[in-house]
C-alpha cells in the first residue's frame, strides 16, 4: 500500500526542485534565500518521510 | 503585476495538486465509505495534516492581522481560547468518535438517540449542516479569496480564481475524501512557506527584528497597548470579551473546525482514522500545528506593517486586515508567484473539505434515510458526486449575496452560541435526549434572533450594568454570549428533565459499542459493566494545554530576540510532551 503514498512524496518534492531554483535565482537577499532553500530542504525531506511511511 | 517565473510557478504547482487529487479518484469511487472516509484507513498524520490544513483558509491570515493591528499579539485569544476546546477533545472524544464508528457527526444522533424525535433531528441537522452552515463557510472563504485576489491584482485576478475554484470542484467531486486529505498535505505545505517568506521579506522591509520591536515600544507609549505581549494586560479593567474568550465561548459556541467535542471536518477525519489511537494522536498533532506552528509568520506580517504603515492605527477593520495582501507588493518576482499559490492553496484545502463534508450530510443522513434506502454504492458514490457539485454552485451563488466575510463568522456564531455543552455531554451522560439537543438548538436561534432584533433590550442593558459593575469592561459581543448560553442551558436542561429518557435498547447499545464512561449509571446497571473515567484524560488534558501554550510563548519569545526565555518555555514545553506521551501511551484508547 506504499504506493497509495507515492503520488504525496511526488508533490512533495516537485514543489522543493522550483522552490530550491527559484531560491538561488530570484532572492534579493540572504534571509530571504535562507528562507525559501529551507523550505525546499523541508519540502524534500518531508517527501522522503512520506515515501517511507508504513501502512 | 506577475511575472512569467511567478505564473510557472503557480501552473506547476495547479497541475501538481490536481494531479495528486485526480489520482485517487479510482479509489474514492468504489463506496461511499471509501468516498468520505477513505475507507477508515487515515494514519494519524495525513488526517491531523487534514485537518488543520482545512481550518487555515484564506481569510485567516487576514483576520489574524487584522487582530494583531488593533489589538496587539494578546488578541489572537480571540481564537487561541479553542485551545482549550482543542485539547479537550484530544483527551475525551477523540477515541470515541472513532469507536462509535459512524459516517457522519450527523449519523451519530441515529446510534445515540431513538425515536421519532432523533429522525427529526438527523433529518434537520443534516440538511442545516449540509446546505446553509456549508454554503455560509464557502461563500465566506471565496469572498475572502476574491478581496485577495482584486487587492493583489486587481478586478482581472477574479478570472483567475473562478479558474481555481472549477478545478478544485473537479477533482474533490472525483476523488473525495482521499482526494482531499492527500492534497491538503501538500496544499498546507505550500501555504506554510508562502506565509513563511512573506513574514521574512515584510520582517527585512520593515529593519528586521529589533527594529520592530523598538518600534513597538514607541507605539506603547503612545497608545498604552503592549502590542507584543502574548497575554493582554490585567491591570485595567478585563475586556469582557476575554473573560468569554477564556472561560465559555470553546465550550458553549458550535464553530466550524473548533466544534466543542469535535465535529464537522474534524470529526469526519476522527471518524475516517484506521483506529481510535490514530485519531487522538492525528487530533493531538492538528491542535500543536494549528495554535504553535501556523501563527507566528501572520503575526510577524501584521508587525511589520504596523511599521510600514503606521496610519493602519485606528483604521477601519477591512483595512486592517487588507494590510496582509498589501505586503505581498514587497516580494521580488519569483517569490511572488509562490505567495500567490500558497493562498489559493488555503483557499483549496477548505473548499474541498467544505464541499465533500456537505455531500457526506446530504447524502448519508437525508437522502439515504429519507429518499432511498437501498441502493447499490455505485448509485449513492454517482449521487454523492452530483451532491457536490450542487452544494458547490449554491455556495459559489452565496458568496454574491453575503455582504462581509465577518457577516459569515457571526451568522454562524450567533445561531450556535449555546448549544455546546450539550454536543459535549451527550457522550457522558445517559440522560441527554434528542429533545435536549433540539431544545439548545432552536433556544439558542431563537436567542440569537431576539439579540438582532432587540440590541438594546431591557434584557441586555441590566446584565450590561452588572458586568460593568462588576469591573468588566463590556461589550455587546461578550454580554451576547452570555445571555444566549444561559437562556439555552436553561432550556436544555429543563426540557430533557421534562421529556422521558430514551430507549433503553437503544441507550444500551451506544453504551456497549462506545464505552464511553461518565454519567451512565442505570445503562451501566444494565450492562452489568461500568466504564470508568480515570485520572489520566484529566492530566492528559492540563499537559496537552502547559505543551501547547509553552510551545506557542516559546516560538514568540525567540522570534523577539528573548532567547533564555524562549529556550526555557521550549524545554518546558517539551517535558510537557514527554509527559503527554506517557500518559497516550498508559491509556486503553479502544477501550477493551
Amino acid at each position: 500500500m506504499k504506493k497509495d503514498y507515492l503520488p504525496m512524496a511526488l508533490g512533495f518534492w516537485g514543489v522543493a526542485l522550483p522552490l530550491a531554483v527559484f531560491g538561488i535565482v530570484f532572492c534579493r537577499t540572504a534571509a530571504e534565500r535562507i528562507a525559501v532553500l529551507i523550505s525546499a530542504a523541508i519540502f524534500t525531506l518531508v517527501g522522503t518521510l512520506i515515501r517511507k511511511a508504513k501502512d | 503585476m506577475l511575472a512569467v517565473a511567478d505564473w510557472l510557478f503557480i501552473v506547476w504547482y495547479f497541475i501538481l495538486s490536481i494531479g495528486i487529487g485526480l489520482y485517487y479518484s479510482k479509489k474514492a469511487g468504489k463506496s461511499i465509505s471509501e468516498y468520505f472516509l477513505s475507507g477508515r484507513s487515515l494514519p494519524w498524520w495525513l488526517l491531523g495534516t487534514s485537518m488543520v490544513a482545512t481550518t487555515f483558509s484564506s481569510d485567516t491570515p487576514l483576520a489574524v492581522t487584522g487582530i494583531v493591528i488593533k489589538d496587539g499579539v494578546s488578541g489572537n485569544w480571540f481564537w487561541w481560547n479553542f485551545m482549550l476546546g482543542g485539547t479537550l477533545t484530544i483527551l475525551f472524544f477523540a477515541h470515541l468518535w472513532r469507536r462509535a464508528g459512524v459516517m457522519t457527526e450527523v449519523e451519530f444522533i441515529d446510534l445515540r438517540y431513538s425515536g421519532r424525535p432523533a429522525r427529526f433531528l438527523r433529518g434537520f441537522k443534516a440538511l442545516y449542516l449540509g446546505v446553509p452552515v456549508s454554503c455560509i463557510t464557502f461563500g465566506w472563504v471565496t469572498l475572502a479569496m476574491v478581496k485577495i485576489i482584486q487587492i493583489a491584482f486587481g478586478t482581472s485576478g477574479v478570472t483567475a480564481l473562478a479558474i481555481c475554484l472549477g478545478l478544485t470542484i473537479f477533482y474533490t467531486t472525483l476523488s473525495g475524501l482521499w482526494g482531499v486529505v492527500a492534497t491538503d498535505m501538500l496544499l498546507f505545505g505550500v501555504a506554510m512557506v508562502g506565509s513563511i517568506v512573506l513574514s521574512v521579506v515584510s520582517v527585512e522591509k520593515a529593519g528586521g527584528i529589533p527594529a520592530i520591536v523598538a518600534s513597538m515600544k514607541a507605539l506603547q507609549a503612545q497608545t498604552g497597548r503592549d502590542y507584543l505581549s502574548v497575554f493582554p494586560s490585567l491591570g485595567q479593567a478585563l475586556p469582557l470579551a476575554f473573560f468569554v474568550a477564556l472561560f465559555v465561548q470553546w465550550w458553549a459556541v458550535y464553530y466550524p473546525g473548533a466544534e466543542p467535542g469535535g465535529g464537522g471536518w474534524i470529526a469526519q477525519r476522527m471518524l475516517a482514522a484506521r483506529d481510535a489511537k490514530h485519531s487522538v494522536q492525528g487530533t493531538l498533532w492538528f491542535n500543536i500545528a494549528h495554535y504553535v506552528i501556523r501563527p507566528w509568520p501572520w503575526i510577524l506580517t501584521a508587525l511589520a506593517a504596523l511599521v510600514l504603515f503606521p496610519d493602519l492605527i485606528g483604521a477601519p477593520a477591512g483595512t486592517m486586515e487588507a494590510a496582509y495582501p498589501r505586503m505581498i507588493g514587497f516580494l521580488p518576482k519569483g517569490i511572488m508567484g509562490i505567495v500567490i499559490a500558497s493562498l489559493f492553496a488555503a483557499f483549496m484545502s477548505t473548499i474541498e473539505s467544505v464541499v465533500n463534508l456537505s455531500g457526506s450530510f446530504l447524502l448519508n443522513d437525508f437522502y439515504k434515510p429519507f429518499i432511498r434506502k437501498a441502493a447499490s454504492e455505485r448509485h449513492y458514490v454517482m449521487v454523492s458526486r452530483v451532491l457536490v457539485i450542487l452544494v458547490s454552485l449554491l455556495g459559489a451563488g452565496f458568496s454574491y449575496v453575503l455582504g462581509s466575510v465577518k457577516m459569515g463568522w457571526q451568522l454562524i456564531m450567533e445561531l450556535s452560541a449555546g448549544i455546546g455543552l450539550v454536543l459535549l455531554l451527550r457522550w457522558y451522560w445517559w440522560r441527554v435526549s434528542a429533545w435536549s439537543e433540539i431544545a439548545a438548538l432552536s433556544s439558542s436561534a431563537a436567542m440569537a434572533v431576539y439579540l438582532q432584533r432587540f440590541p438594546d433590550s431591557p434584557l441586555v442593558g441590566a446584565l450590561s450594568a452588572a458586568l460593568a459593575r462588576a469591573g468588566f469592561k463590556v461589550d455587546a459581543w461578550g454580554t451576547n454570549v452570555l445571555l444566549t448560553v444561559a437562556f439555552t442551558t436553561a432550556v436544555w436542561l429543563a426540557v430533557t428533565f421534562l421529556t422521558p429518557p430514551d430507549d433503553k435498547d437503544k441507550l444500551l447499545s451506544f453504551y456497549k459499542k462506545v464505552r464511553p464512561g461518565g454519567f451512565w449509571g442505570p445503562i451501566a446497571r444494565l450492562h452489568g459493566r461500568a466504564y470508568k473515567l480515570d485520572a489520566y484524560p484529566f492530566l492528559g488534558w492540563a499537559l496537552a494545554l502547559l505543551m501547547i501554550l509553552f510551545f506557542l510563548l516559546g516560538v514568540g519569545k525567540l522570534i523577539f530576540l528573548s532567547y533564555a526565555q524562549g529556550a526555557a518555555c521550549l524545554a518546558a514545553g517539551a517535558a510537557a510532551a514527554f509527559l503527554l506521551s506517557k500518559i497516550i501511551g498508559k491509556i486503553d484508547w479502544e477501550g477493551q
